[in-house]
């Protein structure tokens, strides 16, 4: 997911919108509102970092330097790591050169080979345009590296899918896709409340995202333009079904435990009408099993109400926006045990629960009683993406030094099948979008694009989503 | 050409004699292979009243002398067998897991490096000293029992322990001798002057037992034979 470089009117409500005064909205409609355990106060001494691991950023666009900007936020992690960025790359010298400042250690290249040479380097992430993750992210696993790879994986299936399977093969290798929602604490906490029924029967799901922005960059230099800009060209872009919503639509599904059967889409240039050819607002229905559906539309020509995803049960609704979640339960509703337990707030006439996950305590308060202003960087999806993604790769390049140091550097096939386990075993113990994760919601993100550029349902047959 | 035959004889003789010599002494070397693993088990407080860390690598190697059973099922006569090796495993290939194996937590990692001196003392160590079969193998698919003796290293700290020790020679897909050695031993923490865990947690108060059981899988496999060096 990229965001634009040059953005002159990326203003839009939800700034306003979000914070205390969102949440006091949501208890004042009857919401409760669901805290990851996670969300507790931030230590009060910050510790030394023992994890040290040295990566390398590929693209320097908004989106990049956000990458940047939590990685270097890292030490303040639960288990803090010193994520230090010690290569910076872009073929674009302007990034390269607006990046610099903030990771001043850092070596600037606007060669990605560089980086594969650099042994200390072992983990890499990939924020570039979407037509060139294949060509990075197969020569990173080639050359041994960790990948953070940004979603969608490719433009196409066919990418997407060699993408996956070399990093299927790369057992020894963390390859993690960007789709941020798997790692965030907010929706793990969720996760298990939607998957054991507490929603009741999921009836349906819709998802928003509004923003005024021309997603249109400039620069002095035609041809770069053109580069810059490579969203607003449909040979190059999956538009905003593939870019933006190939992450709620995964969400979805992800929750369910399902994987979409059809999509119908629509699509137009409604406001932006310079040379693209990608529409500007985008319309989506999404079949899953089970006759739910899903309603997405995103729009580059208004941001009223900003971005969020709703999933809607016969008991009860959840509605999530970055990293908060309310949930709002029918009156008739089965009691699910924990409410009991929960902070209770009387707003008008309606009765609110606030929950801390495994505790009956009310969110976090400092000593005067206030609520703690969370960090919107630490607290965020990407956040705990990238923190996973970190740990799981030091996991694993440990474990790959520990069996060479316990069974010698020759048994590559025995290496290759313990880290294989390790693998599984440390992304399971801090959650992550596998390879195979990232190739379904590409297939998705592909055909959804399709579905908008044709107005057509198209069906999504089972074996689209096989790997092999 | 009665001479020739005679000196032809002597010499075979004198060769057959060295071979069966060196036979005597030889000893076999195994290393380390891939499949092993160590899990420790304790006892807490009410939150878990059970816990456990385990490593999936247990490095080393260990050498045996003559009357060692090398084959499955292979006769043998119960008595000490000159053997020696050493096992280790990194502190830091340790991991929590839940009941049903799966990861645990990394708090719970952390706070095991720590009281086991993970900083400084990376490895956890055995080294075998005597070696005892006790127990012929009923079947080919059967252990040989033996009685092991060796110091176990721990933070630092060595203690002698005793185990019994269950061997299974076998080979692998690959056709290579093998080893798998299975035992398990009880110790108390405090021993290797390692303190039980008492910390707050998000979950709660964990307070650990002292005592700890120590369950382990070795495999090993047979390295090209050595001849024995000269006592």
């Amino acid at each position: 997911m990229s965001e634009n470089e040059n953005d002159l009117l990326g203003y839009n409500r939800r700034d306003f919108l979000k914070g205390g005064s969102y949440a006091t909205l949501m208890t004042m409609l009857g919401g409760v509102e669901l805290f990851a355990q996670t969300n507790a106060p931030p230590p009060q001494e910050a510790k030394v970092p023992t994890i040290k691991i040295k990566v390398a950023v590929i693209g320097l666009g908004a989106w990049g330097r956000e990458i940047i900007n939590t990685l270097t936020r890292m030490p303040q992690a639960e288990i803090p790591i010193d994520a230090e960025i010690a290569t910076i790359c872009d073929t674009y010298k302007p990034f390269l050169r607006r990046t610099a400042t903030a990771v001043p250690g850092a070596t600037l290249t606007e060669d990605y080979k560089t980086i594969l040479d650099n042994k200390d380097i072992k983990a890499v992430v990939i924020a570039t345009p979407t037509p060139n993750h294949k060509e990075l992210a197969l020569a990173a696993l080639k050359a041994g590296k960790h990948v953070y790879c940004e979603a969608p994986l490719a433009g196409s299936i066919e990418d997407a899918r060699e993408i996956a399977l070399a990093a299927k093969t790369a057992k020894h290798l963390i390859f993690q896709a960007g789709l941020q929602m798997r790692s965030d604490k907010q929706r793990l906490f969720l996760l298990p409340f939607i998957r054991t029924g507490a929603l009741g029967k999921t009836v349906l799901a819709r998802a928003q995202w509004h923003k005024k922005t021309s997603w249109r960059a400039t620069s002095s230099n035609p041809e770069q333009e053109k580069a810059l800009n490579w969203r607003l060209n449909k040979a190059t872009s999956l538009g905003l079904i593939g870019e933006i919503g190939s992450h709620p639509i995964d969400q979805a599904g992800w929750f369910m435990n399902v994987l979409p059967t059809a999509v119908t889409g629509f699509g137009s240039v409604n406001f932006w009408k310079d040379d693209r050819d990608v529409p500007d607002t985008v319309q989506a229905v999404v079949e899953f099993p089970g006759d739910v559906r899903m309603i997405y539309d995103a729009t580059l020509a208004n941001s009223f109400d900003g971005e969020y995803e709703m999933l809607y049960g016969s008991d009860a609704a959840v509605m999530m926006r970055e990293s908060r979640a309310w949930m709002f339960k029918e009156v008739d509703a089965p009691l699910l045990g924990w409410e009991v337990y929960a902070d209770k707030l009387k707003v008008f006439n309606e009765t609110g629960i606030a929950l801390v996950a495994g505790k009956s305590k009310p969110p976090p308060v400092d000593k005067q009683g206030q609520p703690i202003k969370l960090d919107p960087v630490t607290t965020s999806p990407l956040f705990y993406a990238l923190n996973n993604f970190l740990l799981n790769a030091n996991d694993l390049t440990l474990a790959a030094d520990d069996y060479k140091s316990n069974y010698g550097a020759d048994d590559v096939d025995g290496m290759m099948e313990q880290l294989g386990k390790t693998n599984r075993e440390v992304t399971v113990k801090r959650p992550a979008a596998s390879y195979l994760a990232g190739f379904q919601a590409a297939v998705t993100a592909v055909k959804a694009n399709e579905a908008v550029l044709s107005g057509k349902r198209i069906e999504l047959k089972p074996e689209l989503y096989e790997l092999k | 050409m009665k001479t020739r035959t005679v000196i032809a004889a002597n010499i075979t003789l004198l060769m057959l004699a060295t071979a069966a010599l060196q036979a005597a002494d030889q000893k076999i070397a195994y290393n380390a292979r891939n499949g092993g693993n160590m899990r420790i088990e304790g006892t807490a407080n009410i939150i878990h009243p059970t816990w456990a860390i385990v490593s999936p690598m247990i490095g080393g190697m260990l050498e045996v002398g003559p009357g060692f059973p090398t084959e499955p099922g292979q006769e043998a006569t119960p008595g000490k067998i000159e053997a020696s090796g050493t096992a280790f495993m990194t502190v830091r290939s340790f991991k929590s897991v839940e009941s049903d194996g799966k990861p645990y937590s990394d708090r719970m990692d952390e706070v095991t490096y720590e009281h086991l001196k993970e900083a400084q003392f990376k490895k956890i160590s055995y080294k075998l000293t005597e070696l005892t079969l006790k127990e012929v193998a009923k079947s080919k698919d059967a252990p040989y029992v033996f009685d092991s003796t060796g110091e176990l290293t721990i933070a630092g700290t060595t203690n002698t322990i005793k185990m019994p020790v269950n061997i299974l020679p076998g080979v692998d897909s690959k056709g290579e001798k093998r080893l798998e050695i299975t035992g398990n031993i009880t110790i108390k923490m405090t021993d290797f002057k390692v303190e039980p865990v008492d910390i707050n947690l998000v979950v709660g108060h964990i307070k650990t037992g002292n005592e700890v059981k120590l369950v382990f899988k070795w495999i090993l496999g047979q390295k090209k034979a050595v001849a024995a060096a000269t006592q």
